[in-house]
């Protein structure tokens, strides 16, 4: 069955005074998907994902979550997701039990209902044998998977993560990771943003790429590498300083970009006049090699900008 | 959905020693102190007030004296010079002396004479020349029992004050008020604390109208003040012996109303402050300037008119004058306190109606 979307954003758009923060996003997420939302800081993924979640009140466009419309159905719309902020969101002085069961009770969470839940995610975190800790005794990394095991009590369709392990160490990462994955498998769809290429190669069945508000490019890797040139070959040269800028100079005339020491050229360049282009100013091609979609690159391609500074 | 939040804001107060201790320690030691300060001045006046004196041959002196430990206002301590009695007076040993000399005629020109620091405030040192005045006066006019020529009465209107009432009438009502105010510093906090944190998205997350996120905020806020409201009075009455003439019911529904402009007072200032600092210095600041306008720390009664009428614009003030009526006169009840009632509801509802325009819930 071709079921509705489980988040279709459309033209979402919201600015604070002269500051365009999102310009018209349009986001779909299907059900069963985990979808990376990648961007520099200040493209607009918080904005963008606080207006999905109904947390801001977006200038422009709509936000239906599991055909729910948020403006017009909001509470039908808000129970069917699950939010991660980027900070924190837990009372310190709590309980990892006493966290859960408030905010499983703002979701109209009661009784046995609610204390099944309540246990269940504390067993997805990890967290069962500390439940009853306040979290302010907790490592970085427990907190991180509290503020998960937090959006999941209410057993929400999807899940939107907002950099999720910021901070975190290798192990709760993993562990953050496995149960997204598992989660996923078990029918959750996820919508996921981080700075981190390597989470997203890893996570993500599909990838929206923001950049100044606007999403810039979206689809499969794979899509995004064959459209964005992310693929191609990598090429060092030797010689003298003369002789290799004069390389460069011609690499560049041809569709090549300097990345540090070697020349990027996509998958779709004609390969017989760039290497005889670099030979003819008497330089020598000291290494060529195959270079992988790599969400780096095509990033740097897409924004110009590196992910991370 | 209230009930869980709270649950939960009593949770997390409990554990937050600052604000058990601005709610509940530190009004108790202030009425533990100014109470028992003020008390032992006022239970001394009760007692006899020592005066020191010396009379060497002068006839009238040993009628003087119990004259003097006959009105029941003053003790004599008898001393062997005159010097002696200015001596000790000068030391402040003892506040005031009397000194006859043996020539005592205040019909020729040769009065006796009263040793008093003359630079003391009137308030202090008139009753006492007053009195002592009176007494010797009485006794060069041949003296002997004499019918009261003046006796002292509450005019009609003035419900009669409790019998024995202690500087614990003041000092409950007074740090209860004004510490009652804090839980608006606190509330305020609490705000600012959520949207530091994020629980604040997660709370616009969920599934529920932000009105209603803004009442169960604040509804819990109004419950610890009434709590906190009751452990002082309660333990006004309990320990320091505090006694309320008038109507319970009527003093309970006081301090909700006390309760709700305290609490919409700190909603106030959330809306009104950007950081954490500016609640935490305007908030303090608005809390004590409140205080001491309302008479919290000063009884307005005391003060200069002009002072006294600011007072009234101000919660406090009226909340005073209630608690005060609800404390001292017997039998007092809604009817005598229902302006005080609606002037504090009045503010509630000022504060929150302002602090509603103003807030934002999303920042
Ligand atoms: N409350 C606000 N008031 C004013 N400007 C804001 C506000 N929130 C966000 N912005 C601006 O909107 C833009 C987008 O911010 P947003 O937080 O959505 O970016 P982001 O992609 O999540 O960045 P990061 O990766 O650093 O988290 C930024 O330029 C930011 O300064
Ligand atoms: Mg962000």
């Amino acid at each position: 069955m071709s079921a509705t979307p489980v988040l279709a954003l459309r033209d979402l758009g919201k600015r604070y005074g002269e500051r365009v923060a999102v310009d018209g996003v349009d986001l779909v997420v299907e059900r069963g998907e985990i979808v990376g939302l990648l961007g520099p800081n200040g493209a607009g993924k918080t904005t963008t994902i606080s207006m999905a979640c109904g947390v801001i009140t977006p200038d422009r466009g709509t936000v239906h979550i599991a055909g729910h419309d948020l403006a017009t159905d909001p509470y039908a719309a808000k129970r069917a997701i699950g939010l991660v902020p980027q900070d924190l969101a837990l009372y310190e002085e709590l309980t990892a039990r006493q966290n859960l069961r408030f905010f499983g009770e703002l979701f109209g969470f009661t009784g046995a209902r609610l204390a099944a839940r309540i246990d269940a995610v504390l067993a997805i975190a990890g967290l069962a044998d500390r439940a009853n800790e306040p979290a302010r005794a907790f490592s970085g990394g427990m907190k991180r998977r509290l503020n998960l095991a937090i959006a999941l009590v209410h057993e929400p369709t999807l899940l939107v993560l907002d950099e999720p392990t910021v901070g975190v160490d290798p192990q709760s990462r993993r562990h953050i990771f496995d149960a997204i994955r598992a989660l996923r498998d078990a029918g959750l769809t996820v919508l996921y943003t981080s700075h981190y290429m390597e989470e997203v190669e890893e996570l993500c069945d599909r990838v929206a790429i923001m950049d100044g508000g606007k999403v810039v490019a979206s689809g499969t890797l794979r899509e995004l590498a064959t459209a964005h040139g992310a693929d191609g070959l990598e090429v060092e040269l030797a010689g003298e300083a003369a002789v290799l800028a004069l390389a460069i100079e011609a690499a560049l005339a041809l569709g090549g970009t300097q990345v540090g020491e070697r020349l990027h050229f996509d998958a779709r360049t004609a390969w017989a006049p760039v290497f005889g282009a670099l030979e003819a100013t008497g330089a020598t091609v000291a290494y060529v090699g195959s270079r992988r979609a790599d969400l780096e690159t095509m990033f740097l391609a897409l924004t110009g900008k590196a992910l991370r500074d | 959905m209230i009930i869980a939040t709270i649950r939960k804001e009593l949770h997390l107060l409990a554990r937050d020693r600052a604000a058990v201790f601005r709610l509940l320690v530190l009004p108790l030691a202030f009425i533990a102190l100014f109470g028992s300060v003020f008390n032992s001045a006022e239970t001394g006046a009760k007692r006899a007030r020592p005066i020191a004196i010396w009379y060497g041959a002068a006839p009238l002196g040993t009628p003087i004296a119990a004259a003097l430990d006959g009105s029941g206002v003053f003790a004599t301590v008898r001393l062997g010079s005159a010097d002696e009695v200015r001596a000790r007076v000068a030391a402040e040993q003892l506040d005031v002396g009397l000194v006859i000399p043996d020539d005592f005629d205040p019909g020729a020109g040769r009065p006796a004479e009263l040793v008093i620091d003359q630079g003391a405030p009137l308030q202090i040192r008139g009753p006492v020349e007053g009195a002592v005045a009176a007494i010797v006066d009485h006794v060069l006019s041949g003296g002997g029992a004499r019918p009261p020529a003046v006796v002292a009465k509450s005019p009609p209107g003035i419900r009669q004050p409790l019998a024995g009432i202690s500087a614990f009438q003041l000092s409950v009502p007074g740090n209860a008020v004004l510490f009652g105010f804090f839980i608006a510093l606190i509330c305020a906090l609490s705000f600012d604390e959520e949207r530091r944190t994020g629980t604040w998205r997660r709370l616009l997350a969920a599934p529920v109208p932000r009105w209603k996120l803004l009442i169960a905020k604040l509804v819990p806020y109004v419950a610890v003040s009434v709590m906190q409201l009751g452990i002082l009075f309660g333990f006004g009455a309990a320990v320091f012996g505090m006694k309320v003439g008038g109507s319970i019911p009527a003093l309970v529904v006081l301090c909700v109303a006390v309760a709700c402009a305290a609490t919409s007072l700190g909603l106030l200032i959330a809306s009104l402050s950007a950081t954490q600092k500016q609640i935490s210095s305007l908030g303090s600041f608005v809390v004590l300037v409140m205080g001491l306008l309302g008479g919290c720390m000063v009884p307005r009664a005391i003060m200069p008119h002009l002072i006294q009428t600011i007072g009234l614009a101000v919660p406090h003030g009226w909340a005073l004058d209630g608690f005060y009526t609800l404390l001292v006169r017997d039998g007092a009840g809604f009817v005598d306190v229902a302006p005080q009632i609606a002037a504090v509801f009045g503010f509630a509802i000022v504060f929150a109606a302002i602090g509603v325009r103003r807030f934002r819930f999303e920042r």
